[in-house]
């Protein structure tokens, strides 16, 4: 029996907003509990909310980047339910009219190019926190994310396996990034996945039963999670047993999904306009302001890296799938012109370091200018690019710069074309067979002086030089 | 010298003469309020920090703006930093706000003096002040009888003459027909015209702030400091203030008084008929003309209110759930548990009935045919007050279909019989209109009161009307012998 | 109204009636409802819900903070909290 998988996805992006979407409380992360928390956070008897209009802006980004309908005149609805982070008793979100409607999101699939249609993508405000784990017998509240403003962008039910969802996921990360919409953090939850997984026999044309499946914060977790629920409804539906509605969590530990108590219950949410917010209405000179200052997209971003920087088309497109790397770059490249070097850099020896950490490059100690440093080094031969290597590590691990490193451990390479030839001239008087095999035919010995050399001068000799010199000596 | 059932204009004047200071004033008033207290108008004194200010205002050499140390007692529907906030509720009958509401700030901005908070109906839902936690008030006028409400602390004292004027707020008519009910004067402004910053919310798209006082005139002063935009309120109106007293005294000749033919007056008691029949004679004398009027979606008032309010409020009343501030139960379970035991523990009945009918309006299946129908239905409204605007300048009508009655007489059996009170006052909250009630006589006895509705942002017409009637009438001077107290 | 209505609407409203007032209230809703179901005469076809009295548009303020926070107030206020966070019976997801 062929199964076909049917997936959509909710995303909710948290917005970049210095404030909240209702109040002026910072939205900064991290902060002690309950201190981004305004009277109208707490929901105290007697507060009201007012509409941030970046968050506005922020979202109408979006709609015109993924080439939506804006509706310029929206409103916001209450949708009523008791949980104890949701201070009100209600969440203000938006219903009946969303700000953004329709729109695509292109992704990458091993068949090509596949494109996702957005239904809507709405406004609301975000809930607080709760810890369950930290005090006996208790749940803690902490209110600091009560407000925060986030985007819930619905995708159509047309994603049709794990792989693709982390395709959309991540083109989701990268479009929200690159607009400066979101910093699109899944692991700080910035960016939030919730899939709505069913199945269904090949070529039925009615939709299986649904599950959404919540609590996923990493794309290597979406993918698990998916292909779990994929397996597990397949089972059940094998077994002649029906899929049940309803909300999962997706435990990482474990790698399942596994119901979610507090949905039990089927909500009627009682939504109704919000009678404290009048209907938003954007004016058209706002809307021609958000398009004249539209930033660079990741396709423009790659174009312009090869031709004002001359990068191959693969260095330029991998450096601009990542605002943040294509950020850091740019920044280098102000303070060094070897670009081809330092996209290498980038590209390969720093990326690694950083995938291990698993971390972005503006999360490490890393700076553009000691990156260039490092690079202009390399490039003027003051040192080599094996011991830029290990230099380079130095940095990572203390933020050093690179010519405090050099000076500190005496890096400095040997170009000094007359040391060289004296350290020379001594392996060869003290290596007077390998030198006669050399002589005699065995040219393999030549990376024996080599390595000769490298390990008297700590590996700072100036490999151009000594295998010049050598090869003048070895005659 | 008594201070009892003086107005601001005249408390002013003695502070002005040095006749009595600040202080005297405040311990004074403080004092009528323990005398009185049988009234019960009071739910907290705020003695410390009034004596404290009147100390500072007596001490100050500037020139002194005419609310400048006058004792004023406060709804206690609106926040006050400090000072306790319990909305007449169990639920809140603990709860010190960490701020104060925007209409309180710019009265004590002002200068005047907050003595105390009054009793109401719990949480403003009510027409008799019955349903408060902390139990019934008195009308000054007759003990045992209701004062109205929900403002009917505000209402009785003013009326008992303990403070020349007080805050209160208006979702259906709890203004006006207190002050009906108690015999003095009170004024529902336009929707928008005062903040609802700080004023705990029972219906967002109906409540207003607004003051009752001894007279048209003091409550003009007041209500010019109430009014003004504030940014913390989107629903407050971004318009030009205008001195409401500047207007005040203009004749009234000419002005259209409209009569609505769907109140079928003649329907009423005869005695607030006579009363009705009296004043408009009065006003023909001052040179107003009557036009009957037609509203005719007018009777859908009533069920229109009673499916808004209760929705709104349902949804408003949400954040009292014992987690973040107010009463929590005692031993609860789980969490579901908590908010069960601490709502159910901690509303009266009338609330609990008022969040019950609300969540049946919104919920699904009935949404349409509840919420949105009355929404609809609401906008019918406004638009027949619109259209009667165009030939008239303001409508009468009387405050209440009744006066003040005995404790427990009402809607002990039937709910709705306590609804039909607010019969007349209703429709200008449904249209946003602001609408005055002034005493008119007594009918059995008992202070009636007379209604006007002004157009949308027009206090200045209603109150113009008022004062002049009040100019030629003494009804204003009334004053309850208070003996039983 | 029946009893099953009943129930849920109590739930959805976390509240919770008195045995001995069931009765009362039950009837007490079924007649305000009745009165309310009174609006289904009027003719509302094509007429806009009036959400708001106000013909007005929102006011949105600028992307600037200002905190208000008083986090010890706000904690003291609550029936259980310690120096950090408000506290309620442990919630299992």
């Amino acid at each position: 029996m062929a199964w076909e998988t049917v997936i959509g996805i909710e995303t909710h992006v948290q917005l970049s907003t210095k404030t909240k979407l209702f109040s002026r409380a910072s939205t900064e992360f991290g902060k002690s509990p309950n201190t981004n928390v305004n009277l109208i956070d707490c929901g105290l008897p007697g507060v009201l909310p007012s509409v941030n209009k970046e968050a506005f802006y922020k979202a109408i980004r979006f709609g015109l980047a993924v080439g939506a309908k804006i509706n310029q005149t929206s409103i916001f609805d209450r949708k009523n339910y008791f949980y104890a982070d949701l201070p009100k008793g209600y969440q203000i979100t938006q219903m009946d009219l969303p700000i953004v409607l329709g729109g695509t999101i292109d992704i990458e699939t091993d068949k090509g190019i596949k494109t996702i249609n957005i239904t809507r993508a709405h406004l609301e405000e975000d809930a607080g926190k709760s810890i369950h784990d930290q005090f006996d017998g208790y749940s803690a509240i902490d209110l600091n994310r009560a407000g925060t403003p986030l985007l819930e962008i619905v995708s159509e039910p047309e994603i049709s396996n794990a792989k693709e969802a982390v395709a959309y996921m991540k083109a989701m990360h990268q479009l929200v990034t690159y607009l400066d919409v979101s910093d699109g953090n899944m692991s700080q939850g910035s960016l939030r996945c919730d899939a709505n997984v069913s199945v269904r026999k090949e070529g039925d044309p009615e939709l299986g039963t649904r599950t959404e499946i919540k609590n996923i914060n990493s794309f290597r977790f979406v993918e698990k999670a998916i292909n779990f629920e994929v397996k597990r409804q397949i089972k059940q539906l094998e077994n002649g047993e029906t899929v049940t509605q309803e909300t999962r969590l997706y435990d990482s530990v474990k790698d399942e999904t596994r119901p979610m108590r507090s949905k039990e219950f089927a909500n009627d949410y009682r939504y109704f306009p919000e009678p404290d917010l009048l209907p938003v209405v954007i004016s058209d000179k706002e809307m021609q302001d958000i398009k004249d200052s539209f930033p660079e997209l990741a396709k423009e971003k790659e174009k312009r890296f090869a031709k004002d920087f001359g990068l191959s088309e693969y260095d330029a497109q991998i450096l601009a799938s990542s605002k943040i790397m294509a950020d850091f770059f740019e920044r280098s490249a102000k303070e060094t012109k070897n670009y081809a070097l330092l996209a290498n850099w980038l590209i390969g020896e720093i990326s690694a370091f950083l995938n291990k950490d698993a971390i972005e490059i503006n999360q490490s100690k890393l700076t553009p200018s000691n990156l260039a440093m490092l690079i202009n080094r390399i490039d003027d031969q003051t040192i080599s690019g094996k011991i830029g290597k290990s230099i380079f590590e130095e940095m990572y691990e203390s933020g050093s710069s690179p010519d405090k490193i050099i000076e500190s451990q005496g890096l400095e390479q040997i170009s000094d074309d007359g040391a060289i030839e004296a350290i020379i001239s001594t392996i060869i008087q003290d290596n007077p067979s390998q030198v006669e095999a050399y002589l005699g035919g065995k040219e393999k010995l030549f990376g024996f002086f080599v390595g000769q050399v490298m390990k008297i001068t700590e590996g700072k000799a100036n490999p151009q030089s000594v295998n010049t010199i050598l090869k003048e000596k070895l005659k | 010298m008594s201070i009892q059932f003086k107005t601001i204009r005249e408390l002013r004047e003695m502070l002005d003469e040095k006749a009595i200071s600040s202080e005297e004033l405040t311990n004074e008033t403080h004092k009528l309020a323990e005398d009185l207290k049988y009234l019960n108008c009071f739910v907290t004194m705020n003695k410390d920090a009034s004596i404290e200010k009147s100390k500072l205002i007596d001490q100050a050499d500037n020139n002194k703006s005419v609310l400048s140390g006058i004792p004023l007692a406060q709804k206690d529907l609106f926040c006050t930093e400090g000072l306790r906030t319990t909305c007449s509720s169990k639920i809140l009958s603990n709860f010190i706000p960490p701020y104060t509401a925007t209409a309180v700030l710019k009265l004590e901005s002002a200068g005047s003096i907050t003595i105390g908070k009054t009793n109401m109906d719990e949480f403003a839902m009510g027409s008799s002040n019955e349903t408060s936690y902390f139990g019934n008030v008195h009308n000054p006028w007759k003990k045992g009888y209701v004062p109205g409400g929900s403002s009917g602390g505000s209402a009785a004292a003013v009326a008992a003459g303990i403070v020349p004027a007080a805050t209160g707020t208006d979702t259906g008519g709890s203004i006006r027909q207190p002050a009906a009910h108690c015999g003095i004067t009170g004024i529902k402004p336009t929707y928008g015209r005062v903040s609802r910053w700080g004023m705990i919310a029972f219906a967002s798209s109906l409540d207003q702030a607004g003051p009752l006082a001894r007279s048209a005139e003091d409550c003009a002063i007041l209500l010019n400091e109430m009014s003004g935009y504030d940014s913390k309120d989107t629903t407050s109106l971004d318009i030009e203030s205008t001195d409401l007293l500047h207007t005040i005294n203009q004749p009234i000749k000419g002005l259209k008084i409209g009569i609505v033919k769907e109140f079928s007056l003649g329907d009423l008691d005869s005695e607030v008929q006579n009363r009705f029949e009296d004043s408009k004679k009065l006003y023909e004398t001052l040179g107003a003309e009557f036009v009957e009027i037609s509203l005719p979606n007018i009777s859908a008032s009533v069920p229109t209110y009673y499916s808004i309010a209760p929705a709104e409020c349902s949804s408003n009343l949400s954040r009292f759930d014992g987690v973040r501030f107010g009463y929590r139960a005692d031993n609860t379970g789980d969490l579901n548990d908590l908010y069960i035991k601490s709502r159910s523990e901690g509303f009266g009945d009338e609330v609990k009935r008022r969040i019950l009918i609300g969540t049946y309006a919104l919920s699904a299946g009935y949404y349409d045919a509840y919420y949105k129908k009355a929404q609809q239905v609401r906008r019918l409204i406004k638009n027949d007050f619109e259209l009667a605007f165009e030939t008239i300048d303001l409508i009468m009508t009387p405050t209440s279909p009744g006066t003040a009655f005995a404790f427990g007489s009402k809607g002990a059996q039937n709910p709705i019989e306590l609804y039909l009170e607010d019969l007349f006052t209703i429709s200008s909250n449904l249209a946003g209109l602001p609408a005055i009630s002034i005493p008119h006589g007594k009918v059995n006895s008992m202070p009636a009161g007379l209604q006007l509705i002004g157009n949308f942002l027009r206090e200045d017409q209603i109150l113009n009307a008022a004062h002049i009637f009040q100019q030629n009438s003494a009804f204003h001077f009334d004053k309850p012998s208070m003996e039983e107290f | 109204m029946d009893q099953e209505t009943v129930r849920t609407i109590c739930y959805l409203a976390r509240l919770q009636i008195d045995e001995d007032k069931a009765q009362k209230i039950e009837s007490d809703l079924e007649t305000i409802i009745e009165m309310i179901g009174g609006l289904q005469a009027f003719d509302t076809e094509n007429i806009q819900p009036l959400y708001s009295p106000l013909e007005k548009t929102a006011f949105m303020h600028e992307d600037i903070e200002n905190s208000d926070n008083q986090k010890e107030k706000f904690l003291q206020n609550a029936a259980a909290s310690n120096e950090d966070y408000f506290l309620v019976p442990r919630v299992v997801e």
